[in-house]
């Protein structure tokens, strides 16, 4: 199959075409257009609405240029580089219709220069100071649009939570329209009138809130579109900038943070882009995010609770309390009687740093990274976390031909492999296939969209094996050994019990059998069921028949900003072997007792077993799949300890708080999903006294007395050789026989709960964003349309959710995109612990719902 | 109810007349039935195609008969035909550009109202010809007379098995899909059509690609005229040789003509093309003469989008190159005539209005030149020019003309320069006094 592939490659070889511009001669790959020949030699074209990411218009027309043979002026965003092509960039012609142009765009501009937050970094300013005159023709009064107040010459027109627009200052480029609909799928936004009063608005009756919204406010050449985030604040010249990386998702984009100079503080987030990543879109947690780190709430001195309060003390009283009470555990009772918790947002060096301390100094195997996940399995070599190190690579869903999004809501998990998928099927054409067990929109585009019955789904994937052998997909050998290993299954049978359609899954099976290159991404979905095992074994059947590796990749998405470095360092309490033998080496030994995970922390927590947990950044009393068992685990721990940014749920029952640092307050590495090490800068200095984590272990390692297992250069040193282990560990050779339990059904409660995230939440802090809490508001339960109805049910009434035990009331949100008997509860406010509904133990949690008479 | 509406025609001379065949039943008033079309050897060509012409046959005969465009730019229909890929994955739909928006423009109209089904045999005839199994009429918003009857017209042949499934026991199907326009008069331009069709907002597209390799949902799409469409059953039935020895030598068949303005008989009117314009506007059996015997000041020969002819210029034939020899175009066959008592910037400040409301206000130089246009041609239509302002119009009209994305742009300054080359003293006098040299006589209206 692989050698197919690459024939395919051999047998379209790339044509190159040579053309001449400004009397340089340009070789480009055939298809490249004149703009991007003359870019490729540094040679500059001004333009307003080419945007590299989106398909050329042709709009603004600022970027003539002269062809022989060719009369007329041509735009050469939209003109195609052929061979023997002579341009010149720069022709009186050029510059006399490069002229007219700027002189047809300020013809109504405001020129509101002073006033407008694009001013020092507007494309119109720079191109009208290189090319443009500096008097007028216009001797009219210029074309206004104001919106309700007659008397000024602004025209602010709130159109979402976030954005205003401006029209008068608008120049018509479209990128705005194009890249909402073109790139993220969105239509909240529209033109609307003719001629020269053609005007964006927002579409009738809708706001601009969609998840990726302040991409538009960026991509605007001049001040029409601004961000309540940023504008009136500052000057763009007064600001300096720092490289960094986002924290609120897997992918790692990649950022700028501007702060004032000299002062402390950050005003925004850009994208810094990175074609490999984020092709320069953010989504809006990534840009808005950011506003968590000046957020007022933020902790800034370490607590201890004396008589039932917790009271601010100096870092030296609360490190020697940490310290002394952990030794007295440790001593006493046992390392295996401490346990921690650290955030997979974290640097790679504080997660590092964590796991040494507990590894090394305490001697206890209790740490764990996955506080959101119930009921893991003790081993970490599993099918599951094997598929989990799998290679995985972003930009290569590009050009897949197939790709296949199975257990994954990705417009609220994975922004940019979403907005990803969207270019493979705009640009490439890729066919698109979900399978999830309950609607989801980033099926929209899909050639098909599989929902099955919630907790089934490793039935799909059986299924989908099934019907590739009945109907001869694969080779007669490979089919041979399927069936001999798995024996034969019942189709119908399968898809019934599954809830879907023989058909849905034949027409699969044909995609994933005739697909050149395939992307398999599952997410969070399997990653949080209690059965994620089976289904990774499923998932791997499916890989070994169709040869999938062989053809793209298949792989489970990390989920945060550093769940991979977790991964690769070691944050579980039984590492994978090949980690384990290169911290022997690096450590001289580890512990060889017990090791605990989440679940089995909580519950020895709750049998005080285990006496102390110490959380680094976590909050498993929000996160944590049933949030009796954790607050039972909590309230019971002896000493606990809890380092955030903020007081939270967990904090709140800590003995000790300690204030921790952002990540925009030090330099970190963080691993992204796909394995690449980047880092972020610290752009401002740590508020209050914060300390980083690594920090935190350092200070209470050398009250062990260990300060010298963690000197800074020797910790990075090691950090790069965990990091530097390439392995990826096999997948099962053979194929194996899918068991998977289900739950017994409980009376009287008919709905699947599923905890998500609100797309403008990322479950880590984001609620203290003010621009992120305007754009999710309050806590909903998201319904379908039918169910709503036969609840009688409107949009933003109470509804109550009970599970066997708990019970929440909470607005209903009638979903566009729901289309079964399904619930979804966001997991990240805290108004609303949606996690008290939950039990650990359960593969879907189920609810009723109830109508609240008021 | 009747939707019979009283338009000056050509038609009785077309039906004494073998060479005239797009009227030649428009004035019966059951021939927008099927069964009274059939009568009249309605949709034999259509059978004559499904009994056994190939699809390359078709776009032969199309194509030897010389037939043009009729929908302004005058493209050789039968060689855009030929642009379709064979074999193409993608379906290839056929969009009959039924939008008739340009000035002076109501030709279409006239075919779609009274002879619903010589559309409909057109349209089926060209879907075959390039392989397409749903076509299209896109009909201008506003016209619902003719939304009415060719939705009628379209059911009507179906039942009477004309489309659908297995036409004539041929193994071909075809289903048409009557879709009411937008309302403006962009979505005319073929690209911008389609993007309307598929409901988005009517504005153009670049090109390349053209339509016929990249259009309706990316797939291969031929945009035609109704008229041109029209006239395909005829050249099928009687063949090329017969069409081509209508009209002159490179413009073959015959044209509908709109003529509007300062006549005594304005209406449609098939002729053939090479017909003399003077003669179109002169004779008793076309438009009469000038209204109230004046003297003529000029004519737009091609829709309200082409240069001006000026009296001395107005003894050409119609035709695509004759009317290229002095300066203009055949554009959509709107003929619009003003008589002496016409001020020359009253009519250029109607056009541009019309031009300035319509520009789609994708590109720049139309979206904001036709506004600035405007807002000049206003002021010395007031009597406030200022000196300086027609060369500073004919500058931007030189910063719009071929450098749009579609020729709208062009469209509304080719009129605009014409009017100041051949007017400009009367331009002058507008400025320089403040008012009309001419005044202009509304009496007629
Ligand atoms: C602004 C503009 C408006 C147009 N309006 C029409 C129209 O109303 N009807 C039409 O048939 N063609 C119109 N056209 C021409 C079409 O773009 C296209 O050339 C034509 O439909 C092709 O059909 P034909 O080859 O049969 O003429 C217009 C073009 C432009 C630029
Ligand atoms: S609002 Fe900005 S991005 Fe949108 S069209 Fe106007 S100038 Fe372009
Ligand atoms: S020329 Fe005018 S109508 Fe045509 S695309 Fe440009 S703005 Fe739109
Ligand atoms: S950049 Fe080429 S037309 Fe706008």
């Amino acid at each position: 199959m692989a050698q197919e592939t690459n024939e395919k490659a051999a047998a379209t070889p790339v044509t190159m075409v040579t053309l001449t511009i400004d009397g340089q001669s340009v070789t480009v790959p055939k298809g490249k257009t004149v703009l991007e020949a003359a870019r490729s030699v540094g040679i500059d074209i001004p333009t307003f609405c080419h945007h590299p990411k989106l398909k050329s218009v042709g709009s603004c027309r600022i970027c003539y240029v002269e062809i022989e043979k060719m009369p007329k002026l041509q735009v050469s965003c939209a003109t195609e580089a052929m061979d023997g092509m002579v341009v010149s960039t720069n022709s009186d012609q050029v510059k006399q219709g490069r002229r007219a142009v700027i002189e047809f765009i300020l013809l109504n501009h405001p020129l509101d220069c002073p006033t407008c937050d694009k001013g020092g970094e507007c494309d119109l300013q720079n191109l009208t100071f290189a090319h443009g005159t500096d008097d007028s023709r216009n001797d009219f009064q210029k074309t206004r649009f104001r919106e309700d107040d007659m008397s000024t010459t602004f025209d602010d027109k709130s159109i979402g939570p976030e954005i205003v627009l401006n029209r008068n200052r608008c120049i018509l480029c479209y990128k705005c329209v194009r890249s909402n609909k073109d790139a993220f799928g969105e239509y909240d936004l529209g033109v609307y009138e003719r001629g020269n009063i053609a005007q964006i608005d927002s579409a009738p009756g809708e706001q601009v809130d969609n998840p990726f919204s302040g991409n538009l406010v960026e991509i605007c050449p001049v001040g029409a579109l601004t961000n309540r985030d940023w504008r009136y604040k500052i000057r763009v010249w007064l600001t300096e900038t720092t490289p960094s990386v986002d924290n609120f998702q897997s992918s790692g984009s990649n950022i700028t943070f501007s702060k004032e100079r000299q002062k402390n503080k950050i005003y925004r987030v850009t994208s810094r882009p990175n074609d490999d990543i984020d092709d320069g879109w953010l989504p809006d947690i990534t840009r808005y995010g950011y506003q968590i780190v000046n957020s007022p709430d933020r902790l800034k001195k370490p607590l201890i609770k004396k008589g039932g309060t917790q009271v601010e003390v100096s870092w030296d009283e609360a490190l020697d309390t940490i310290a002394k009470r952990l030794a007295n555990i440790k001593d006493s009772k046992g390392s295996v009687c401490i346990g921690g918790l650290a955030a997979p947002s974290l640097d790679n060096r504080s997660l590092y740093g964590f796991s040494k301390f507990f590894r090394k100094v305490l001697h206890s195997n209790n740490v764990d990274y996955r506080s959101d996940c119930r009921m893991l399995p003790s081993s970490s070599d599993t099918i599951c976390s094997r598929l989990a190190m799998q290679p995985f690579s972003i930009s290569d869903l590009d050009d897949s031909d197939v790709i296949v999004v199975f257990g994954s809501d990705l417009i609220r998990e994975h922004h940019n492999e979403y907005l990803r998928m969207r270019k493979a099927f705009n640009f490439n054409g890729a066919r698109l296939f979900s399978i999830t067990p309950y609607a989801v929109k980033a099926a929209d585009i899909a050639e098909l969209e599989v929902v099955h019955r919630p907790g089934k789904e490793e039935f799909v994937l059986q299924a989908v094996c099934q019907a590739a052998v009945e109907d001869r997909l694969v080779d007669d050998q490979t089919a041979g050994r399927f069936r001999e290993q798995v024996g034969n299954v019942d189709l119908t049978e399968l898809c019934r019990s599954a809830g879907i359609s023989t058909d849905s899954v034949k027409q699969i099976a044909r995609a994933l059998a005739s697909g050149k290159k395939i992307s398999f991404v599952v997410g969070e979905i399997v990653t949080r069921s209690r059965e994620r095992e089976p289904i990774a074994a499923a998932i791997c059947n499916l890989n070994k028949l169709f040869g999938l590796h062989d053809k793209g990749q298949v792989a489970i998405l990390a989920r945060y900003a550093n769940s991979k470095g977790a991964q690769k360092l070691g944050v579980v309490p039984v590492p994978h072997k090949m980690l384990v033998d290169k911290m022997n080496v690096l450590w001289s030994e580890t512990p060889s007792c017990e090791a605990h995970n989440t679940d089995a922390m909580l519950a020895l927590l709750k049998k005080e077993e285990i006496d102390s947990l110490f959380v680094l950044g976590a909050n498993p009393m929000m996160v944590y799949p049933d949030l009796q068992f954790a607050r039972e685990g909590l309230e019971r721990a002896d000493f606990l300890v809890a380092c955030d940014l903020f007081e939270t749920e967990t904090t709140q029952l800590a003995d000790v708080v300690l204030p921790l640092c952002s990540w925009a307050e030090y330099d970190g590495d963080y691993v992204n999903l796909e394995g690449r090490n980047q880092t972020a800068r610290a752009a401002i200095k740590p508020i209050g006294e914060s300390r980083t984590g690594f920090d935190i272990m350092a200070a209470l390692a050398a009250r062990f007395e260990a300060s010298d297992l963690f000197e800074v250069d020797a910790i990075e040193s090691e950090i790069s050789q965990m990091l530097a282990i390439a392995d990826t560990p096999a997948l099962p050779q053979e194929y194996t026989q899918v068991r998977a339990s289900e739950d017994k059904e409980k009376d009287g409660f008919d709905i699947p709960l599923y905890l998500c995230d609100d797309p403008h939440h990322s479950g880590h802090l984001t609620e203290k964003s003010p621009s992120l809490a305007e754009f999710s508001g309050e806590a909903y339960a998201e319904i379908s349309f039918d169910l709503a109805n036969r609840l009688k049910l409107r949009n933003g009434e109470s509804v109550r959710v009970e599970s066997p035990v708990g019970k929440i009331i909470i607005p209903v949100k009638i979903s566009e995109i729901l289309n079964t008997d399904v619930v979804l509860l966001p997991r990240n406010f805290s108004s609303t612990p949606t996690t008290a509904l939950m039990m650990r133990k359960r593969r879907v949690d189920m609810v009723k719902l109830s109508k609240v008479d008021d | 109810m009747s939707f019979y509406s009283p338009v000056i025609t050509n038609a009785s001379e077309a039906t004494s007349n073998e060479k005239l065949h797009l009227f030649k039943y428009v004035e019966d008033p059951q021939q927008h039935k099927s069964e009274i079309f059939e009568s009249h050897g309605g949709y034999t060509a259509w059978r004559k195609v499904l009994g056994g012409m190939s699809t390359q046959q078709v776009i032969d005969e199309v194509k030897n008969s010389g037939l043009r465009g009729r929908g302004g730019a005058g493209f050789p229909t039968g060689m855009k035909w030929g642009f379709v890929p064979k074999n193409s994955p993608k379906p290839t739909y056929l969009c009959c550009n039924a939008d008739e928006s340009e000035p002076g423009t109501c030709k279409d109209r006239v075919l779609m109202e009274r002879d619903p089904h010589g559309v409909i045999e057109g349209m089926a005839i060209a879907a075959y010809a390039i392989g397409c199994h749903i076509m299209f009429i896109y009909i201008r918003g506003e016209f619902n007379h003719c939304i009415e009857r060719m939705e009628e017209a379209a059911r009507e042949a179906r039942e009477r098995g004309h489309l659908g499934e297995n036409i004539y026991g041929s193994g071909y199907d075809l289903e048409m899909i009557v879709h009411s326009g937008g309302g403006a008069y962009i979505c005319g331009e073929e690209t911008a059509l389609l993007n309307s069709l598929e409901g988005e907002r009517g504005m153009s597209r670049i090109r390349p690609p053209i339509p016929a390799i990249e259009g309706l949902y990316a797939s291969p799409t031929i945009v035609n005229n109704v008229e041109s469409l029209a006239a395909v059953p005829h050249i099928i039935n009687r063949g090329a040789d017969w069409y081509k020895a209508l009209g002159t030598e490179k413009s073959t068949g015959t044209k509908l003509f709109s003529l509007s303005g300062h006549v005594k008989r304005p209406g449609n009117f098939e002729v053939e093309l090479g017909f003399s314009l003077e003669k179109l506007i002169y004779d008793p059996e076309y438009g009469g003469g000038i209204l109230d015997d004046k003297k003529l000041k000029g004519v737009i020969p091609g829709g309200a989008s082409t240069p001006f002819l000026t009296p001395e210029m107005i003894n050409v034939g119609l035709d695509y190159e004759s009317l290229t020899t002095v300066g203009s175009m055949l554009g959509s066959g709107a003929v619009m005539v003003f008589h002496e008592g016409t001020c020359i910037v009253w009519i250029i400040k109607k056009l541009i209005h019309f031009f300035r409301h319509e520009s789609c206000g994708k590109c720049t130089p139309c979206r904001e030149g036709t506004g600035w246009l405007e807002n000049m041609i206003n002021r010395i239509e007031a009597g406030q020019g200022q000196p300086g302002d027609i060369e500073k119009i004919e500058e931007v009209c030189g910063n719009i003309l071929g450098r749009t994305i579609c020729p709208l742009g062009d469209a509304a300054v080719m009129p605009i320069q014409s009017a100041i080359k051949n007017w400009r003293e009367e331009w002058q006098y507008h400025i320089d006094h403040g008012k009309c040299q001419v005044e202009t006589d509304f009496s007629f209206r």
